[in-house]
């Protein structure tokens, strides 16, 4: 009999990094009905940037680069925590100026246009950092293990997945607490009366593509020291944000995080008994889940049907 | 924007111009790609590609329905005829009925699941059984050789009654591979003429009425599903044999999202032929671009986004408007000419 405890603990920490790489790309999806493909190329060019900053970058070499270097490695990461994501945020306001000859048409060609883009950003990212896989240095502090009831549990794990929760409730209560939640929730709904009521749409689409796209830095500065960085990270990650963005029902926030945390305990359990078969429990989540609700666990009709 | 219903329903030709242009231009392939510096193994590719991609649109632009996991049929096709070969009996005939049929039927059991989906949903879920049958061509290590493929597939020789052709050599298989092309293509167009080609694009246009107006649209989505599935195995199965070997690679997102681009580049929202203009400018894109510059993936995938932003009705539909723009001429060989868009 294997104990089951560390894998679901395991599974529960993976489900919540899981939740923060959705969490972006459910406030998109859910605010302007975009199917952003070229999320994970966000998340990706998120912790490049923060590994540049990390490391110095094409200043390394340069006094100003010494200097740098010689700062504590703590304040380097923690500049890279708002460096990256900020960024980040940059490249995500220009998809979403790319982006805004299809609205209007059907979803596809956001679609489209994303997995254009997440194909770009790829082959950028070779071009600029290089094919090889890199990682990012952390501090001391958070990067050691711990012992718990006779198992070994990595401290990094734990800080990440602190973190994530740390994130969603600010998320959630930006949404659900500012006069701007409310009319970014307004915009999802009613396109026409939050115009007419004043507000500047094109902006606020902006705003929230540029705010979402900073979410998916985040997650990627977090979450890459656990999965390594590579080009083709932003493909990998985003293929299972955005199976629990449709588990959770397209749109729905807590359906997004309940998913996640269901999608992280199905591939910790799975683990326990055949490691190499983890990822396909997710599939079969899916599966079972539209299979049963065409929508996913809590989602609504929405536009995205048609 | 133009689209595919704007083209006025006429009788459909067993032959038409594009016919027989695709025709020729296939004949004089062999000559045609030395004398531009590319190399004969080039064809059977752009063969086999065009073969997938005419299938695909009827899926993609016909009925408007979204795969971005179609590659998985490529590649089930593509172990199919290796895994005949290997395990049945080194055949050629043998093998093609395998591959069509392995991918027939798992596009028919996902297209049954997916038949009663729509919009981003379908979308959605073709990518997660894309997925599935990737990973499944991964870890089955013992059929398929997971990441190192399927090696070793033979090119058995084509018989026909008392006749036998070796198809070792490049060449012979391209005049193969575009045969079938040529077959793909002209069942295809009759198809999409049909009274069936003309409900696939009524649920295009508005499911929900076609389902009013009696048609049982789920089957409708199913068939057209099964077939795609069915012709990306028959070019899965070239595949194999042009490569002499079969890989995952082709069945992941990556791979499946290349025929949507390639679709969509040429203009096959539009058109019946778009697919095809669209996988020989993707082939020779990656050839001349990629002969100057080692990010040429990176242009085209900025090509790509110019295209989807500003002319999403592609190649095909620029050429329509060209032609369309153009007085017309008093002679009757133009007229043909824009029957082809």
């Amino acid at each position: 009999m294997i104990d089951l405890l560390p894998h679901i603990i395991n599974g529960l920490t993976l489900g919540l990094l899981f939740a923060l790489i959705a969490l972006g790309f459910t406030l998109i999806v859910g605010v302007m009905e975009v199917i952003n493909l070229a999320h994970g190329s966000l998340f990706a060019l998120g912790a490049y940037f923060a590994l540049t900053v990390i490391g110095g970058g094409w200043f390394s070499g340069t006094p100003f680069g010494a200097w740098w270097l010689s700062l504590p490695p703590g304040l380097r990461y923690v500049l890279a925590l708002a460096i990256g994501p900020a960024l980040a945020g940059l490249c995500g306001m220009l998809l979403e100026l790319c982006l805004r000859p299809t609205y209007g048409k059907p979803p596809l060609y956001g679609l489209l246009l994303t997995f254009g883009a997440a194909l770009v950003v790829e082959e950028l990212i070779r071009l600029v950092w290089g094919t090889g896989e890199q990682n990012l240095a952390l501090p001391q502090a958070i990067n050691s293990a711990f012992l718990l009831n006779g198992m070994i549990f990595s401290t990094y794990r734990f800080f990440a997945a602190g973190f994530s929760i740390v994130a969603i409730a600010a998320v959630w209560l930006f949404l659900e607490r500012t006069s701007t939640g409310a009319v970014i929730k307004a915009g999802a709904h009613d396109s026409e009366m939050v115009r007419a009521l004043g507000y500047d749409l094109a902006k606020l689409r902006l705003l929230v593509f540029g705010f979402g796209a900073a979410l998916a830095g985040l997650a990627g500065v977090v979450m890459v020291p656990i999965w390594g960085l590579r080009p083709h990270v932003g493909v990998d990650i985003v293929i299972p944000a955005f199976l629990i963005i449709v588990i959770g029902g397209v749109g729905s926030f807590w359906g997004a995080v309940i998913a996640a945390l269901l999608v992280g305990l199905a591939m910790g359990i799975t683990g326990a008994y055949a490691a190499a078969w983890a990822t396909m429990s997710m599939y079969l989540l899916l599966i079972a889940v539209l299979g049963f609700r065409s929508r996913g666990l809590l989602g609504r009709k929405s536009a995205l049907e048609n | 924007m133009i689209s595919l219903s704007d083209i006025p329903a006429r009788p459909a030709a067993w032959i038409t111009l594009p016919m027989i242009v695709l025709a020729t231009v296939l004949l004089a392939t062999p000559w045609l790609l030395p004398a531009v510096g590319l190399y004969q193994y080039l064809g059977i590719e752009i063969a086999i590609w065009i073969i997938f991609a005419l299938g695909f649109n009827l899926l993609f632009g016909y009925t408007g329905l979204h795969s971005f996991g179609h590659g998985a049929y490529l590649g089930i096709g593509a172990y199919a005829f290796g895994l005949f070969q290997h395990n049945i009996a080194v055949s050629l005939w043998g093998g093609l009925l395998a591959a069509v049929l392995a991918a027939g039927v798992a596009g028919a059991l996902v297209g049954a699941f997916l038949s009663h989906r729509r919009g981003i949903y379908y979308a959605l879920l073709t990518i997660g059984f894309g997925q599935i049958f990737w990973f499944l061509a991964m870890k089955l290590h013992r059929v398929t050789g997971g990441e190192d493929g399927l090696l070793g597939i033979p090119r058995p020789p084509l018989t026909l009654g008392p006749w036998q052709v070796a198809l070792t050599d490049n060449l012979a298989l391209f005049y193969f591979a575009a045969v079938l092309l040529m077959l793909v293509a002209v069942l295809g167009w009759r198809l999409a003429n049909s009274p069936f080609g003309r409900v696939l694009q009524a649920i295009r246009q508005n499911e929900t009425r076609a389902r009013f107006v009696g048609y049982e649209v789920w089957r409708f989505k199913w068939a057209v599903f099964t077939l795609s599935a069915m012709l990306a195995g028959l070019a899965g199965s070239l595949l194999a044999m042009a490569q002499q070997s079969a890989y995952p690679d082709v069945m992941s997102l990556h791979q499946s999202g290349l025929v949507v681009m390639m679709v969509l580049v040429g203009g096959g929202l539009v058109s019946f032929w778009g697919p095809v203009l669209g996988v020989v400018f993707y082939f020779v894109a990656r050839d001349v671009l990629g002969g100057l510059t080692e990010t040429w993936l990176l242009w085209y995938g900025l090509i790509f986004m110019a295209m989807v932003m500003l002319r999403p009705e592609g190649l095909a539909g620029m050429l329509h408007g060209l032609s369309r723009r153009r007085p017309p001429l008093p002679t009757a060989a133009t007229a043909p000419a824009t029957e082809a868009v």
